[in-house]
């Protein structure tokens, strides 16, 4: 095993990494919790897993340019609410036009943090955290309080969270879960072959010989937190069809989550590196022990959150420590094999 | 391209900065297929013709022509689609991405999808053709100085660069490096690219130049084919200026009982084997060209970043010192070169920074700061150091450099201590406010203070110093007594003849 992981370059190792981990909570949890294996277990978390992965994406796209968006928690309970709220009204909307309100509306909120950050340089922390507070106050005066009752909804939308693309005994492949492939595979494609993609990287990576080289690093900045509001957007329509019921509180807590999994699937939180992929799986890493830990009656409810800190915090440590040591020593083998 | 024309054309360059003019009515021309070296103290203009050259800075006046026509360079983006390009002294490359990208990065025709399979074969290409064996696949970070270098390169190459700017490339590299990046900068000059080659290593120069301009205080003093300089010549006009009328004479000053002594003091790879023994009222200057770790022998002595091995002896105390607070309470002081970063709390008032690095002195009762003791002190000091203010509640940031340099001398004078270290302490103040930095430096010393003055403006080291402790490189080159040495026997030292 060993072996074969040193053959692997040290960026793609983190992906493997997370993914024996995630094989392994498999494992300890089917052991401890009777009955854990099961097809509900496949489709409970994989629905959750879509609504998540799809909002880290997006935090993804803004850490690697060394920023990060707060605010997205609160763009998922406004759109929700929003789109939900004019779905309420008239349930004659067309669905694409529903979910594309979603994203216009988390596209315009994120480009509100972009240019903040991008052109008039405050800090992202301090941009979103504000914005956090004040979409989150939009909702509120906006919403008046009321709650958006499932019962008002169109059937569609009712019936969406349901709708399966394969089916195979009970285990079944959601649309939502094609939804969030797509977007990976999109991203992560966009990412790695985009020109617009790799000047995220270098930004990150180095934002003083970025600008020497005649980036366009303002443009940049403010289009990766455009796309992650457009995608927290989209994360809201997801939430909305899931829940159905939307009060004031929807999706807070989201965005402290979504950093989380960025982090936890070794996107560099100072910017630079990282892939959509590693993301995903730290969503689902993430997710996975969430719901395997809420069956597992011999921890309290509060160990579960000291548990998801201590991940993140091994994580972080692993990246800044065994990561380096990790390059050191695959950069002198691979020396010595080519010399 | 045919040798021997010139590529590039800088005519009557000018350039300003607040109080110094660091460019003044400059030309120099590079011809395709030569290599032209660069000489000149700290300050001469070096970097800034530089960074008018790459787009970082614009020029306040006169023209440069690229193969005859005059071109605006307003940003870096520009200076690339010339075809002008920089390596320097610490590479500018993205740790995070592969070396093959970082080659291909600036690339604007490249299209919107990356197309890797090129991406890698064109960048092993380059490389193979530069003679440089690097994985193109593996991350920049990991590279070595030298590698990274040797990216920024081949990225020039993949732009097809008409002119080459290496500023000090080659000061952090070992000996075999620097030939192999020597070969490299010979085979582009052989392919008619234009090198213009920074160096304060006066055998490289000789090694490597076809031509030798020589700056000095923002002029153009010569530009000579290799053949017609010697070494002792280059360094005359290095050096040749005037002492400045501001400058007083040399007064030596009593020099007392020793009260510290150096041995050995080492720290890997930075600087080795620093000796030397201060006295009580003592100035020992300390020079050397930018680059010989002057600064960092200063901050391992007050402990910022402790040395490796070696022994700090103060009155008959050996250690090792390891933070700040060791070297305080062996009585030592150091003034930083970075006023701005480092060395004062802008918006806190006069008062404030002066009792700043000796607060517990004015603790009274609970621990709580007796503010009525503070301003006494702090009048005190307005009185001795002729601080010039409205009051002393005024916010430092507001003062002129000079006078807030008097606040950081006060500051560390009120720390009483035996050994001051002084960084640079007239940097970007004007010449008036210098004389009187070193009427106050000579004033300490006759108080007894064993003053270590790190200083890039020789004229002052040579006005300043008791003994003058040249360093190169790291390594200390000889100590010399400051009433006989001279600029031609510091600058000798300082570039390791």
């Amino acid at each position: 095993m060993v072996k074969y992981l040193s053959q692997v370059r040290p960026e793609k190792q983190r992906e493997l990494v997370l993914l024996l981990l995630i094989l392994l909570v498999v494992i300890f949890f089917a052991m401890m919790i009777p009955n854990y294996l099961n097809a509900r277990l496949f489709n409970r978390v994989s629905t959750s897993v879509a609504i998540m992965a799809v909002l880290a994406i997006g935090q993804t796209l803004v850490v690697l340019t060394r920023n990060i968006d707060l605010s997205v928690g609160s763009i998922v309970g406004f759109t929700a609410y929003f789109v939900g709220q004019q779905l309420s009204h008239n349930n004659e909307i067309e669905p694409m036009v529903a979910v594309l309100m979603a994203i216009g509306v988390g596209a315009l909120m994120g480009g509100f943090n972009g240019i903040l950050v991008a052109y008039c340089r405050v800090p992202a922390i301090i941009v979103t955290l504000g914005t956090m507070a004040l979409f989150r106050t939009l909702l509120v005066e906006y919403s008046d309080a009321q709650t958006v009752l499932t019962v008002n909804l169109p059937q569609w939308l009712l019936d969406f969270p349901r709708l399966n693309v394969l089916s195979h005994g009970r285990l079944h492949l959601r649309f939502v879960v094609v939804i969030m492939l797509a977007v990976v595979v999109l991203f992560q494609l966009f990412l790695r072959f985009s020109s617009f993609g790799r000047k995220l990287y270098a930004i990150g990576s180095n934002p003083e010989a970025a600008n020497n080289a005649g980036f366009p690093t303002q443009r940049i900045v403010l289009i990766s937190f455009l796309l992650c509001g457009a995608l927290a957007g989209l994360t809201g329509f997801l939430f909305l069809a899931r829940f159905g019921n939307i009060t004031v509180v929807a999706g807070i807590g989201f965005e402290l989550k979504s950093v989380a999994a960025v982090v936890v699937g070794g996107v560099n939180i100072f910017g630079g590196s990282g892939s959509i992929l590693g993301a995903t799986l730290g969503a689902i890493l993430i997710d996975l022990l969430e719901n395997s830990l809420i069956r597992w009656l011999q921890i309290s409810e509060f160990w579960r959150d000291a548990l998801l800190g201590l991940l993140i915090l091994t994580s972080v440590a692993t990246d800044s420590i065994f990561m380096k040591r990790i390059r050191l020593y695959w950069a002198k083998r691979h020396a010595a094999s080519t010399s | 391209m045919d040798s021997g024309s010139a590529v590039l054309d800088v005519q009557n360059l000018s350039k300003r900065f607040d109080m110094t003019q660091a460019l003044e009515d400059v030309s120099v021309d590079l011809k395709a297929g030569e290599i032209h070296a660069l000489v000149g103290e700290n300050g001469a203009g070096k970097s800034t013709l530089i960074k008018i050259l790459t787009g970082i800075q614009q020029a306040d006046q006169g023209e440069v022509l690229l193969q005859g026509k005059p071109v605006k360079i307003s940003n870096a983006q520009e200076a690339q689609s010339y075809g002008i390009a920089a390596i320097f002294q610490e590479p500018m490359v993205f740790p995070d991405l592969d070396v093959a990208e970082n080659i291909f990065i600036s690339h604007r025709d490249r299209g919107f999808f990356v197309r890797w399979k090129k991406i890698y074969q064109d960048a092993e290409t380059i490389l193979e053709d530069l003679g440089i064996q690097l994985d193109v696949r593996s991350p920049a970070s990991g590279l070595t100085l030298a590698a990274q270098q040797a990216v920024e390169i081949a990225k020039a190459i993949s732009l097809n660069v008409k002119v080459l700017i290496m500023d000090e490339p080659t000061a952090s590299l070992s000996s075999h490096e620097v030939s192999q990046l020597f070969s490299v900068a010979r085979r582009l000059r052989d392919e008619g690219v234009a090198v213009l080659f920074i160096s304060h290593r006066l055998e490289e120069v000789f090694e490597i130049a076809d031509r030798i301009t020589v700056f000095r205080d923002g002029h153009k003093i010569s530009t000579n084919p290799v053949s017609e300089v010697t070494r002792e010549s280059l360094i005359q006009e290095m050096v040749g200026r005037e002492v400045s009328k501001f400058y007083k004479s040399h007064e030596k000053t009593v020099q007392g009982r020793r009260i510290g002594s150096i041995k050995n003091l080492t720290k890997q790879p930075i600087f080795s084997e620093i000796n030397f023994d201060l006295h009580e009222g003592e100035i020992l200057g300390f020079a050397g060209l930018v680059g010989s770790r002057r600064t960092d022998v200063g901050l391992a002595i007050f402990g910022v970043t402790p040395a490796d091995s070696g022994s700090i002896e103060i009155e008959g105390k050996t250690e090792l010192i390891h933070s700040p607070q060791e070297a305080q309470k062996l009585g030592i002081a150091y003034m930083t070169e970075d006023r701005r970063k480092l060395g004062l709390a802008m918006p806190m008032s006069i008062t404030e920074n002066i009792t700043l690095a000796s607060l517990k002195k004015y603790l009274g009762l609970l621990g709580i700061v007796e503010s009525s003791r503070e301003e006494q002190t702090a009048g005190e000091f307005k009185e001795r150091l002729d601080i010039k203010t409205p009051s002393l509640t005024h916010e430092v940031g507001k003062l002129s450099g000079g006078n807030q340099q008097k606040v950081m001398f006060s500051k560390w004078l009120n720390t009483q201590p035996k050994i001051f270290i002084l960084d640079e302490p007239t940097r970007g103040i004007d010449v008036g406010a210098k004389a009187e930095v070193h009427q106050m430096i000579r004033e300490l010393a006759k108080q007894g203070i064993a003053i270590l003055c790190i200083s890039s403006d020789l004229p002052e080291v040579l006005v300043l110093s008791d003994r003058i402790l040249v360093m190169r490189e790291g390594r200390q080159m000889g100590i010399l007594e400051g009433a006989s040495a001279n600029q031609e026997s510091v600058m000798a030292l300082a570039m390791g003849q």
